[in-house]
């Protein structure tokens, strides 16, 4: 991570395009990953910078600026999916089953998209805990930091949602265990 | 195939589309942001704040305690909110 | 004797619902819902609670929401929210909510708006002192979510309409006995 002194960058806006650009990924693929809507995603992340911005002089350190971000962008997450709630969603049991997708290991796009869409079907906390386990490789200690929840009700959601994610994958024959 | 390494391919981190950096700056030049989520930055304000000033044991619970009764608060009243108006859009339904 | 016994315990009953000796509503019966839900929310918040965070959301006093929200909350003594939402239907019965409406059966409190189908109740009750709300409850039982909240202290929902930058959704209740304008 660029060791940029954080205070000052409201008053260059070079430098805080640099760390838009820095994080850009992060904030926008949680977001992504969790409203499987690009352009949804697009429009939260940029309000998380925004908000950045203005609250930068509060914090001190580049470790603080991502640890803010992602307790941010994942309540953020969080309370847009609550206040969408009316909205029909498919829970995790109604998604379709997955075509038979081929054997290509990690490098099958099908399969990909199938596990973006099932994690996108979890409930909401769920949801951002696989996110921030899968995507930014958070061990269950720091989820459970970052979302200010107990580290049993994180391994509960991992274990949970990765034995809803196998049964339905292994309910289409041939694919894995 | 090993479910770990699967999700990990799939959850892997993407880009925006490209210029997204110089809009949010632009943005920010220009306009404030939702007032919206302001209450919400700052509680994450001062939550960042506390971590790295390093109040006393106490003073730190306190200000966790109440940024959590915070947000419990918010949370409760959007609840009652939404029930609210679901309650009346029930009656109206039935009386029309 | 014993009829002079029992004029006593129905004064004292009686008495405790008197202003100023508003009785809590307790919400019993639902405790092993959150282990069957997909997602439940359990907020208690007494009035210490309420006061910090009031203290907290208001800050420096500069930002309008939070100051709204501090306004909101200085007029409550205790909110409760007890909110499951779950994978399918059945997960609870009807009768299970009984210990509570129980409860706003009694004197004190008013239905001001009822909707009841087979399998889904929504009720919203107030308690009255004054002319002014001081108590109001919610029942909103559907057969995949049930929510029950309890609202005790002063507390104008209109006011709830401020705070829509916080994401409180604009509400929009029947007149409580207010006379309307005619178009």
């Amino acid at each position: 991570m660029n060791a940029v002194s954080v205070e000052t960058m409201t008053d260059d806006p070079e430098r805080f395009e640099e760390l838009v650009r820095e994080h850009q990924a992060m904030v926008f693929s949680m977001a992504c990953r969790y409203l499987r809507n690009r352009a949804l995603a697009e429009e939260i992340a940029q309000d998380v910078f925004l908000q950045l911005y203005r609250k930068l002089p509060a914090l001190e350190s580049p470790e603080h600026v991502v640890h803010w971000l992602r307790w941010v962008t994942a309540h953020r997450l969080i309370d847009h999916s609550r206040q969408a709630k009316r909205r029909p969603q498919s829970p995790l049991e109604d998604v379709p089953e997955p075509a038979a997708a081929d054997r290509l290991g990690s490098a099958d796009p099908l399969l990909s998209d199938m596990l973006r869409d099932l994690v996108a079907s979890l409930p909401e906390n769920a949801r951002v805990v696989m996110i921030l386990r899968y995507q930014e490789d958070l061990d269950p200690m720091d989820i459970a930091r970052a979302l200010d929840m107990p580290i049993a009700t994180v391994k509960s959601h991992l274990q949970r949602s990765l034995a809803l994610l196998r049964d339905k994958l292994s309910r289409q024959k041939g694919v894995g265990k | 195939m090993n479910l770990d390494d699967e999700l990990r391919a799939a959850l892997r981190r993407e880009d925006p589309s490209p210029g997204f950096a110089q809009r949010v700056v632009a943005r920010a030049k220009s306009k404030p942001a939702p007032r919206s989520w302001f209450p919400k930055m700052m509680w994450a304000t001062a939550l960042a704040a506390m971590l790295v000033i390093g109040f006393g044991a106490m003073s730190e619970y306190r200000e966790n305690q109440a940024e959590r009764a915070g947000r419990e608060a918010v949370l409760a009243l959007r609840i009652t909110a939404e029930k609210l108006n679901s309650a009346r859009d029930k009656v109206i339904r039935r009386e029309n | 004797m014993r009829r002079l016994f029992l004029l006593v315990l129905i004064a004292a009953g009686i008495a405790a619902q008197l202003p100023g000796q508003l009785l809590q509503l307790r919400i019993t019966g639902l405790d092993g819902l959150a282990a069957k839900a997909k997602e439940s929310v359990d907020i208690t918040l007494d009035s210490n609670l309420l006061q910090m965070a009031g203290g907290f959301l208001a800050g420096n006093g500069k930002d309008k929401d939070g100051k709204d929200l501090k306004a909101v909350l200085a007029g409550l003594k205790a909110i409760t929210v007890r909110s499951f939402e779950f994978n399918e239907a059945g997960q609870y019965r009807i009768e299970d909510l009984e210990p509570i409406r129980a409860q706003l059966r009694t004197p004190g409190w008013s239905k001001i708006v009822s909707s009841q189908k087979k399998d889904e109740i929504s009720e919203i009750y107030t308690r009255i002192e004054q002319g002014k709300v001081v108590g109001f409850a919610i029942i909103s039982a559907e057969p995949k979510e049930l929510a029950v909240i309890a609202i005790e202290g002063s507390i104008d929902l209109n006011d709830l309409s401020k705070l829509g930058g916080l994401g409180v959704p604009a509400i929009a209740i029947p007149d409580q006995g207010k006379k309307g304008k005619k178009e």
